[in-house]
């Protein structure tokens, strides 16, 4: 209950930084990035696997943040769930322009850490949440979790990764809508 | 798809999830998100909402890397120069400014080392030989507090600012063979006259558990002895508090710092 209050406090303030934003308050922009900088550069990093690229990559999402404030509809979810679909985006696009796209692979766990450094906690993280990540996504069936993770990582098509498991399209399809409903319902609280 | 849907099918459900997955192939995603927008389903769009925010939960799933501070740097410079002057002034006046200021102040400058007297300089002397003391007498402080936080068995807990406090910045070096935690805060600026500020342990189970009650110096530093009760188990997280003068039992105040353990 109390790290609930402190989840609710921190969208609160979220919105109102980006509010701020809106009004070209770069102090609110030095907080926001200060608050999620590491969780969308990691991300990012995930998906391009090279430092210098995932730092250009972060650049434009924070700058593209900054110029889109004023079109960031609360109605649309939590601050930081935009800002993650925007570095995804970002990342992919990078991802693709590079021709670094990996097509084709069984074993999206060996993406892991694509960097020499250790991983080290994210005091902006609540410890909580990466632990219910990690065991919803344990929980998941191998079968949906690999298909989900190769388009959310990888930026690979339904049709692509088909193609690159050897199952039909209509099953592919299906693992990614159970996966994501699955992941969905054990992650509830923290949406 | 030219419509706006009033439930929500397997089938549509299976859309939502592609999309939100980043599964589509280019002309399904155009389609769909023409549909999101143009069409105004709020069937579709409730769906796709709910399901970027799970998916986009895998972030969390991914080993934590910092960017090198540059970013930061040119990210807010970028930002400062894009954020229009309310008053723009010529090139030239602002020119003219620069170099007025920059005579003027040489030409204090000069002035005052010339009206620096010898009795200035002794008791600047004397003022600085009685600062190198205190410094003495500081640096044997911090070499006995370095002697304890490089023992075995410590370990460290970063605690970050809280609402308008993001600036700030804590943190703990617990001591598990001590049983203490030496906690250190920076840049917390000093509570009201009628406020304190509260450090709590808080377990994963159960209710939080009043660890100090302190203020900061005017600098907005502290550093406090803390120890570590044997209640104090299956910690989940610290959290700082600003609560009414003395303290209470319970938290009820704003967060002023949080570290998850």
């Amino acid at each position: 209950m109390f790290l609930e209050m402190v989840e609710d406090d921190r969208t609160e303030q979220d919105r109102e930084w980006i509010r701020r934003m809106a009004s070209k308050d770069a102090d609110a922009l030095d907080a926001f990035y200060t608050r999620y900088n590491r969780l969308a550069f990691s991300l990012v990093l995930r998906i391009v696997s090279n430092r210098e690229d995932a730092e250009d990559v972060l650049m434009d999402v924070f700058w593209q943040v900054w110029q889109q404030a004023s079109r960031y509809d609360v109605s649309r979810g939590k601050p930081v769930a935009w800002l993650l679909t925007i570095a995804r985006t970002r990342a992919i696009d990078r991802l693709r322009s590079t021709g670094r796209h990996e097509v084709a692979t069984s074993d999206p766990d060996k993406h892991n850490d694509p960097t020499a450094a250790p991983a080290q906690p994210d005091p902006f993280v609540q410890t909580d949440t990466r632990k219910a990540v990690h065991e919803a996504l344990q929980s998941l069936q191998e079968q949906q979790r690999i298909p989900v993770e190769m388009a959310y990582f990888q930026g690979m098509s339904h049709t692509e990764i088909a193609a690159a498991l050897g199952q039909p399209l209509g099953t592919v399809k299906d693992r990614i809508r159970t996966g994501i409903m699955h992941l969905r319902k054990r992650l509830r609280p923290y949406l | 798809m030219n419509m706006r849907h009033t439930e929500l099918t397997d089938d549509l459900q299976e859309r939502a999830s592609l999309f939100a997955a980043g599964a589509m192939s280019d002309s399904e995603r155009l389609e769909y998100a023409r549909h999101l927008d143009e069409d105004q389903c709020t069937v579709c769009q409730a769906e796709v909402k709910e399901l970027q925010s799970a998916i986009s939960m895998l972030a969390f799933s991914v080993p934590s890397s910092s960017p090198s501070p540059t970013v930061k740097v040119r990210l807010m410079q970028q930002a400062r120069q894009a954020v229009p002057v309310s008053r723009p002034q010529p090139a030239g006046f602002r020119w003219l400014q620069w170099a007025t200021a920059i005579i003027a102040l040489t030409s204090v400058a000069v002035a005052l080392s010339f009206m620096r007297t010898n009795g200035e300089l002794r008791r600047e002397t004397d003022a600085l030989k009685s600062r190198i003391a205190r410094l003495e007498v500081q640096l044997a402080e911090r070499q006995d507090t370095i002697a304890t936080l490089t023992r075995a068995g410590v370990r460290v807990v970063d605690l970050a600012g809280q609402g308008p406090n993001t600036q700030a910045s804590g943190r703990i070096f617990w001591d598990q063979s001590k049983k203490q935690w030496l906690f250190s805060v920076r840049n917390l600026p000093p509570a009201p006259a009628d406020k304190d500020y509260q450090l709590w342990f808080v377990p994963k189970n159960g209710l939080p558990i009043s660890a100090k009650v302190f203020n900061t110096e005017a600098d907005g530093s502290v550093t406090i002895e803390v120890p570590v009760p044997d209640t104090a188990t299956n910690l989940n997280a610290a959290a700082v508090t600003t609560e009414p003068a003395g303290g209470l039992p319970q938290p009820t105040g704003p967060f002023a710092l949080l570290g998850a353990m």
